[in-house]
């Protein structure tokens, strides 16, 4: 086993139980804390490809991954329960901790098998089938999680793991696209937060005013 | 055919919804209004040059356009200028608005910036890059009046379109490792060999960028954002933002070869099967005419997905579809616009008798209601027919039979409710009250105009591209 391998799989290791702990967590805190690791654990591995291929395009990537995945959205996120700190805990999902993680798990298992019948042909890797296991966790998080911070963090998960299947599959990716990619996810989490602070301000809709969401 | 300067004409349809954005943050709200206006009459000129001069071909690594862009970027202009200057009358009528109408005008700009790049770029990923930006520009707008379901409505709708483009970005990466390149042009002329991970890539783009389009069952954000929204927004969420989206799924979908692999087409056919009928029999339920409005974009999309899937003649149907539909829908949602800000209500069952009390918009609301649900002479019978003419000559018999049923069942459930609002008679005699003139009907009549000379093959260089960019797409013509 080489030395990329090995940063390769362990990566992968860690990347996965971020995610697993990312559904088993009903703390908001220590959820933006995960996901700034898990993007932190990205930028690791794009800086370790950079070096080993001297490639200044993975070096920039890198750079971004850590100022705006792992620093800048986490410190948005984080003065975001400074500011609400009823959010600091998801209480919906306090109970169904349990539920919640054993549900991922299935769910890695599943997106594993059938990322193994559909793809494997074209990415043979051994671990290529975590950046797909990945998305699904994202996607999970997302359609399960009510607060509206920890979706936000669900989305992030799934922006991860095209990065993490990027820096794996596709190393030459076009630079610009990348980088514009990285500002759009920005954009679109600076607009959520813009949201939810409205959300915060024009208070929980109540059943009433949701009545013109229905039918 | 007229001469042109493409790159000119590119420059021109990029720099002035750009341009217009930046100008609209100046502090004087006529200004700003100014720019705005000025911006998207200069891009809908350019659009329709560039459509006249019927011009194909690229210009740099990135920028290119063909017969394809060209009628969706005059589709996209054109709404845009239209929702531009219906915007004024509708703004005033905003109570303490989230957004001073500075900043409105230029997330319009930007929100239509950000669809004219999706149409002239070849690289899918910058096309991809366009289409989530149209959710970062537009998101805020539909908050503008500040109610707490158009905050949960905007919110629902950032988290989810999102969540799916993402879908659709694996997909491109799926795409880029498997043929070296995600120059769309290229893929286009020169079709890699169809293997199981290129199929995968399809169809999870056809997930992803169907969130965007509103096909079942991704399509939860739709009806809010599309009722939630001020109805200029509305009007371009439903006439150009589902086609756009759609338009990027379509260039990734041309990378396969004609005619598509079975496990693909059969997959697009039941999406759109799937979300015709469910739609037409959602809008029977709906109680706010602009959410009875989205169901029937929804629906519209999943005939022009149909006629997709089916190539040949029906493929043409669905261009003609989209075009038309967009005309008559942003017509439409002008009217829903003037009758909410008059009335202050969207209620269908608290709006009687429009005839009387808003006559001209009463006759636009109406006549826009049939155009919609495909009544000829419009453009949208036309496609419509189309389609359901390739599916009998595909013989997919029992799907020319759903198309009918759910293109019937839509017709009546929408005409019903809107023929209610303009000719039933109020309930215990009162009149629904009416809190000002009947004003900004203008910009629906020459939409809907529009509308019906795409059906009666009245506007000719229209016509010409519709064709050749069905014959672009692997579809025939009548």
């Amino acid at each position: 086993m080489d030395g990329t391998t090995e940063v390769v799989a362990l990566v992968g290791v860690g990347i996965l139980l971020t995610a697993l702990y990312l559904q088993s967590e009903s703390f908001v805190d220590p959820l933006i804390r995960a996901i700034a690791l898990q993007s932190l654990l990205l930028a690791g591995l794009l800086g370790w490809l950079a070096w080993t291929e001297q490639s200044v395009d993975l070096a920039i990537l890198a750079g971004l991954a850590v100022a705006v995945r792992a620093l800048f959205i986490p410190y948005v996120l984080r003065r975001q329960i400074r500011a609400f700190r009823w959010r600091a805990r998801e209480l919906h999902a306090a109970h169904r901790v349990t539920g919640h993680a054993l549900a991922a798990v299935a769910l890695a298992i599943i997106s594993w098998f059938v990322f193994q019948q559909t793809l494997a042909s074209v990415f043979p890797e051994p671990g290529a089938a975590l950046p797909f296991v990945l998305l699904v966790q994202g996607l999970l998080m997302l359609a399960t999680r009510s607060n509206t911070i920890v979706q936000v963090i669900g989305y992030l998960e799934e922006e991860n793991a095209v990065v993490y299947a990027g820096a794996l599959f596709a190393q030459a990716f076009p630079l610009f696209v990348e980088v514009v990619v990285f500002l759009d996810v920005l954009g679109v989490v600076l607009v959520a937060v813009i949201l939810s602070i409205q959300r915060d301000v024009t208070g929980t809709p109540e059943e009433a005013a949701l009545e013109e969401l229905s039918g | 055919m007229i001469a042109a300067d493409p790159p000119f004409l590119l420059f021109l349809l990029l720099a002035s919804p750009s341009a217009a954005s930046i100008l609209a943050l100046v502090p004087d709200a006529r200004v700003s209004e100014t720019a705005a206006r000025v911006g998207s009459l200069v891009s809908l000129g350019a659009a329709l040059l560039l459509l006249a001069s019927a011009v194909s071909g690229r210009w740099g690594a990135y920028l290119g356009v063909d017969p394809l862009s060209e009628v969706f970027l005059f589709m996209v202009t054109g709404i845009y200028s239209t929702s531009v200057w219906y915007s004024r009358s509708y703004l005033r009528a905003v109570h303490r608005p989230f957004l001073t109408p500075q900043v409105y005008y230029a997330l319009l700009s930007a929100f239509a910036f950000s669809m004219v790049a999706v149409l002239v770029v070849t690289d899918l990923g910058l096309m991809w890059i366009g289409v989530e930006a149209t959710t970062v520009a537009s998101a805020l707008l539909i908050v503008l009046e500040r109610k707490p379901a158009s905050v949960e409505a905007a919110w629902r709708y950032t988290l989810i379109a999102s969540a799916g483009l993402t879908i659709a970005l694996f997909a491109l990466l799926i795409l880029y490792t498997a043929t070296g390149t995600l120059d769309g042009f290229a893929l286009a002329a020169n079709h890699p060999a169809v293997s199981l991970p290129i199929e995968m890539a399809v169809a999870l783009a056809l997930v992803g960028y169907g969130t965007k389009v509103g096909l079942f069952p991704m399509h939860t954000w739709l009806p809010d954002a599309h009722s939630e929204a001020p109805s200029p927004v509305s009007a371009m969420f439903s006439g150009v933002l589902l086609p756009t989206a759609l338009y990027a799924f379509l260039r990734v979908y041309n990378v396969l070869p004609d005619p598509a692999p079975a496990l693909v087409s059969n997959l697009l056919l039941a999406f759109g099967i799937v979300t015709a009928l469910v739609a037409a029999f959602l809008l029977q339920r709906q109680r706010s005419f602009k959410r009875l409005l989205a169901y029937s974009s929804m629906e519209v999309m999943g005939l022009a997905v149909i006629g997709i899937a089916i190539g040949g003649i029906a493929l043409y149907g669905a261009l003609v579809l989209i075009v038309a539909h967009a005309f008559a829908k942003s017509a439409a949602f002008y009217c829903a616009g003037n009758v909410l800000r008059t009335t202050g209500t969207n209620r269908i069952d608290q709006v009687r008798n429009l005839r009387e009390t808003m006559p001209r918009t009463g006759v636009a609301w109406v006549v826009s209601a049939v155009a919609v649900t495909g009544a000829p002479p419009f453009g949208t019978f036309l496609g419509e027919l189309l389609i359901v003419v390739g599916a009998l000559a595909a013989g997919l018999v029992w799907v020319a039979g759903v198309l009918v049923v759910a293109i019937l069942v839509a017709f009546l459930g929408v005409n019903s409710q809107i023929g209610r609002m303009v000719f039933g008679e109020p309930t215990g005699g009162s009149a629904t009250p009416i809190a000002g003139p009947d004003s900004g009907w203008g910009l629906a009549y020459l939409n809907l105009a529009v509308a019906l000379a795409i059906g009666v093959a009245a506007l000719p260089y229209l016509s010409t591209g519709l064709r050749a960019a069905a014959v672009l797409l692997g579809g025939s013509l009548p």
